[in-house]
C-alpha cells in the first residue's frame, strides 16, 4: 500500500513554514485593509453593495470606527474575492491542522519513535498519492470549488487516520514492546480518550457525508462513506483490542508470574479471536467494494488511476484469500481437536502435575493428545495451526487441512516473518514519459504492501545501535550500557552522545553511580583488538602485574556468592542483579583462567 | 497474544534465575523491552573454547514460544555453526516450518516445549562438538576439519578477547 515517492521533496521544517504562512497571512490582510481604508471599495459590485454603501456613508465622517465585526466582515469579503488570499487562507488551514497534530502529538505521545515516524510518513505520503488519484482520476473534477471541497473533507480524514495509526503503533509498542506496567495508567488514559475522540468526529464526519449525499446522490455518499466507515471500524477495533488487553494485565494484578486462573483465558480466547477476524475482514470487504466502486464508476479503464486501483483490487483481494485461508485452518484444527482430542479429566489433570508446557501456566483443563500429553485448548491450537506434530513428543497427528494437503504452507504467512510473503508484492512503477511524448514527465512510484520498518531492517539499526553503544561505552566504562543506548535511540550519533555525556547529560542511573564498571576490561579489550594474531603466550612482566589486579578484582565477590538464589520483585533491581552477576561471572573466569595460564607457564618453565 | 508471550518470558527468566545452569547467565538486560535478552556463556571445560565468556544477544519474537527466538553472539566468534556475524545455526532455533538445508527432521526443529535454558544448553553442546555438517562459516568447519591445531589457536584467542585479557 505504501507509496515511497522516490524522489523526496525538500519540505522545509515546521517552525519556518509557520512562520511563513503566518506571513502571507498577515500581508493578505494588511492588504485587505488597505482596499477597505478606500470607502467606496465595493462600489462596482452589485447586490450586497448599495446596502453597504449607505453604510459606509455614514461612518465616513467619524474616520475607522466601523463596527468591528463588520471591519472583520468586509476584510473578509476582499479577501475571497482575491484568488490569492484564499489559497493563503487555505494555507493557513493547514498550518492550523498541522499545528493541531503538533500539539496533540506532544500531549499524548510526546517524543515519536522511530519507526512511528516513518510509518507516518509513510502513511501521509500513502494517503496523499491515493487521494491525488482519486479526485483528479475517478472523480475528474472539473471545477476548483469542488477540489477544494474534497481536498479539505480529505485534508480532515487524512488527519484523522493518521491520529488513528499513530495510536494503533503506540498500542502495539506499550503492549508488545515493552513490559505494560512501565507504562503509566495515564497514558493510557490519554491514548483511550484521543481514540474515543476519533471515533466520535468520524461519526460527526458519517453525518457529513449523509447530508452530502442527499444532495448530491448515493455515489457521492458511497465513497465518503466508505472511508470514514473505515477509520471508524479501526479505531474502534484498536480500542476494543486495547480495553482488552488494559483488562488482561490488571487482572492479573502485578502483571509478572501470577498463576493466571486459566478458565478465564480459555473462554476469552475464541472471543480475541472472532473480534480480529470481523473487524479484519470488514474492513477488508469495505475497502475492496470501495475501489470495485471507484473502478466501475470512473468508466475509463486505460488510465493511470485505473492501473492504480487495479493493483490495490488484487492487494485487497491476496489479504482477504489469506484471511480466509487462515480462518478455515483454524475452524478445521479446532473441529478435529474436538474430535480427535478430548478434554483431559480431573484425574489425569491430578496426575500431571506439571503445567502447559506451551505457555507455563498451571492447567484447570486441558486436552489430551494421542501421546497422553496435555497442553491447555488455545495454546494447542494457536500450535497445530502452524505445526501438526506433539510439541513435547514431536508425536505426528494426522491432520489433513480442508484442502485436502497437508498444512506446510501456512506456517509462514502466521509463524515466520512475513518478509518473504511480503517482499514480492512490492511493485515498482517506472513511467517513462519522454518515451512517448517529450514533453512528458518521467517518474517512478514504488507501492510496497509492507510495513517499513521490516523486521529485519529493525534488527539491523539494532545492532548499528549495539555497535555505536559500545563504541560509547568504551570511553565512558561507569555509564551503563543501557543509559548509552537510550540516549543514541535520540541522537542516532555517536558525537552527539559523547557530547551528551561530557556535558553531563547523560547520568547513570544511581544504583550504577558507585559500582566500578569492569575497569580494567575494557580498554584492555580494545588493546587485544589491535594485535593481529595471538598464537603465542607471549606473558611479560606486564601482563603480571595484570594478573594481580584482575586476582585483586575478586575481593568483593564473595558479597555476591548468593546473587543466584533470589528473584527480585522490582525490575530495576533485577536488572541490577543481573548485570552483578555477569559481572562476577566474567571475573571468576577471568582468574580461573589466569591462574590455569600461571601453573602452565610455571610448569614449562621448570 | 504478547500477553502470553510476556508471562512465559517472565516465567523463565526467573527460573533461569533461581536455579542457574553451570555456567549460563541470561536475561533482559533492559526490562523496558522484555523481548530483549543479553546471554553469557561459559565454555565448556576441555574444549577449545574451554574458560571463555561469550556474550549472545536473544531477540524473541511477539508470538513466542510459538515462534523461535534468534540468537546472536555480541564478541567475535569463530566456530563452523557460527555466522560471521554472530548468527548462531542450530536446529533447534529454526521454525518448523521453513528448512532453509534441508536437511533437518522436523523432529529437531523449534517446538513451543524448547525454552531459553534448553537453547543456551544446546548451544554449550554445540560449541563442544560443532556439525561440520551445516557449515554456517565455510571457513571454520574446513579449518575444524582439517587443521584442528590451527582451529584451537583461533579458539584460544577468541576465548582472551572475551575474558579481556591481553594476547
Amino acid at each position: 500500500m505504501p507509496v515511497i515517492l522516490l524522489n523526496r521533496l525538500p519540505l522545509p521544517n515546521l517552525k519556518t513554514y509557520v512562520c511563513l504562512s503566518v506571513l502571507a497571512l498577515s500581508s493578505c490582510v494588511y492588504f485587505a485593509t488597505t482596499v477597505i481604508k478606500n470607502p467606496d471599495w465595493n462600489k462596482g459590485k452589485s447586490g450586497i453593495s448599495n446596502e453597504n454603501e449607505t453604510f459606509n456613508e455614514t461612518d465616513k465622517f467619524s474616520g475607522d470606527t466601523r463596527p468591528l465585526r463588520q471591519y472583520i466582515s468586509e476584510i473578509f469579503l476582499v479577501m475571497v474575492h482575491e484568488a490569492v488570499c484564499v489559497w493563503v487562507m487555505i494555507n493557513m488551514a493547514c498550518c492550523c491542522l498541522i499545528l493541531l497534530g503538533r500539539c496533540i502529538q506532544k500531549l499524548v505521545f510526546d517524543e515519536l519513535r522511530i519507526s512511528e515516524q516513518q510509518h507516518l510518513e509513510e502513511k501521509f505520503w500513502n494517503f496523499i498519492f491515493y487521494k491525488f488519484i482519486f479526485v483528479f482520476g475517478v472523480i475528474n473534477v472539473q471545477y476548483m470549488d469542488e477540489v477544494l471541497l474534497w481536498c479539505s473533507w480529505f485534508s480532515l480524514l487524512g488527519f484523522l487516520h493518521l491520529l488513528s495509526q499513530l495510536s494503533k503503533d503506540r498500542f502495539e509498542y506499550n503492549f508488545q514492546l515493552s513490559f505494560s506496567l512501565t507504562t503509566p495508567v495515564w497514558n493510557h488514559v490519554k491514548l483511550l480518550t484521543l481514540l474515543i475522540c476519533i471515533f466520535a468526529l468520524s461519526g460527526f464526519m458519517l453525518l457529513i457525508s449523509t447530508f452530502v449525499g442527499f444532495f448530491e446522490g448515493l455515489n457521492t455518499f458511497a465513497f465518503m462513506s466508505a472511508e470514514v466507515i473505515l477509520l471508524s471500524l479501526r479505531t474502534v477495533h484498536v480500542i476494543l483490542r486495547y480495553v482488552m488487553h488494559l483488562y488482561d494485565v490488571f487482572r492479573d494484578g502485578s502483571g509478572s508470574v501470577s498463576n493466571v486462573s486459566s478458565s478465564v483465558w480459555e473462554k476469552r480466547g475464541p472471543v480475541v479471536y472472532y473480534v480480529e477476524l470481523v473487524f479484519e475482514m470488514s474492513a477488508y470487504i469495505i475497502d475492496f467494494v470501495h475501489h470495485l466502486h471507484m473502478l466501475v464508476w470512473s468508466n475509463i479503464f486505460l488510465s493511470m488511476a485505473s492501473l492504480v486501483i487495479c493493483m490495490q483490487l488484487r492487494y485487497l483481494f491476496h489479504e482477504l484469500q489469506r484471511r480466509y485461508k487462515k480462518h478455515r485452518n483454524y475452524l478445521w484444527v479446532l473441529k478435529h481437536m474436538e474430535q480427535n482430542y478430548p478434554i483431559a479429566s480431573p484425574d489425569e489433570l491430578s496426575q500431571n502435575c506439571d503445567n502447559c508446557a506451551i505457555c507455563w501456566e498451571k492447567m484447570e483443563s486441558a486436552r489430551k493428545l494421542p501421546c497422553n500429553h496435555l497442553f491447555h485448548t488455545m495454546c494447542l491450537q494457536s500450535w497445530l495451526e502452524q505445526d501438526k506434530s506433539c510439541p513435547t513428543c514431536r508425536l505426528t497427528l494426522n491432520i489433513e487441512t480442508p484442502m485436502g494437503g497437508r498444512v506446510e504452507l501456512l506456517p509462514e504467512l502466521q509463524n515466520d516473518p512475513p518478509q518473504p510473503t511480503r517482499r514480492h508484492l512490492n511493485h515498482f512503477f517506472h513511467f517513462d514519459g519522454s518515451r512517448y511524448v517529450s514533453w512528458l514527465p518521467s517518474f517512478s512510484v514504488e507501492v510496497s504492501h509492507a510495513q517499513l520498518v521490516r523486521p529485519d531492517q529493525l534488527v539491523a539499526t539494532n545492532s548499528q545501535l549495539d555497535a555505536m553503544a559500545r563504541q560509547v561505552q568504551q570511553m565512558f566504562p561507569h555509564i551503563p550500557l543501557s543509559t548509552i543506548v537510550d540516549d543514541l535511540r535520540v541522537t542516532r550519533s555517536v558525537e552527539l552522545t559523547v557530547e551528551n555525556i561530557l556535558e553531563g547529560h547523560v547520568v547513570p542511573p544511581p544504583i550504577f553511580r558507585e559500582l566500578d564498571v569492569r575497569p580494567t576490561v575494557v580498554p584492555m579489550s580494545t588493546n587485544s583488538r589491535n594485535s593481529p594474531t595471538g598464537d603465542s603466550f607471549n606473558v611479560d612482566e606486564e601482563s603480571s602485574e595484570n594478573w594481580d589486579e584482575l586476582t585483586s578484582d575478586n575481593v568483593d565477590m564473595e558479597e555476591f556468592s548468593g546473587l543466584g538464589s533470589r528473584f527480585s520483585k522490582s525490575s530495576s533491581e533485577r536488572e541490577y542483579m543481573l548485570h552483578k552477576r555477569k559481572e562476577q561471572m566474567l571475573r571468576v573466569a577471568r582468574k580461573k583462567y589466569m591462574e590455569k595460564q600461571k601453573t602452565k607457564l610455571d610448569s614449562s618453565q621448570r | 497474544m504478547a500477553g502470553s508471550a510476556l508471562r512465559r518470558l517472565m516465567a523463565e527468566y526467573k527460573q533461569l534465575t533461581l536455579n542457574p545452569p553451570e555456567g549460563i547467565i541470561a536475561g533482559p538486560v533492559n526490562e523496558e523491552n522484555f523481548f530483549e535478552w543479553e546471554a553469557l556463556i561459559t565454555g565448556p571445560e576441555g574444549t577449545c573454547f574451554e574458560g571463555g565468556v561469550f556474550p549472545a544477544k536473544l531477540v524473541f519474537p511477539p508470538d513466542y514460544p510459538l515462534s523461535p527466538p534468534k540468537m546472536q553472539f555480541t564478541c567475535e566468534m569463530f566456530h563452523p555453526n557460527i555466522y560471521s556475524d554472530g548468527r548462531v545455526c542450530i536446529s533447534i532455533l529454526h521454525a518448523p516450518g521453513d528448512d532453509p538445508m534441508g536437511y533437518e527432521s522436523s523432529a529437531e526443529r523449534w517446538s513451543p516445549v524448547q525454552s531459553v535454558e534448553k537453547i543456551l544448553l544446546s548451544v554449550v553442546s554445540m560449541l563442544a562438538e560443532p556439525n561440520d555438517e551445516s557449515g554456517a562459516n565455510v571457513d571454520a568447519a574446513k579449518m575444524w576439519r582439517e587443521n584442528r591445531d590451527e582451529f584451537n589457536k583461533i579458539a584460544q584467542r577468541i576465548v582472551r578477547r572475551t575474558l579481556g585479557i591481553p594476547n
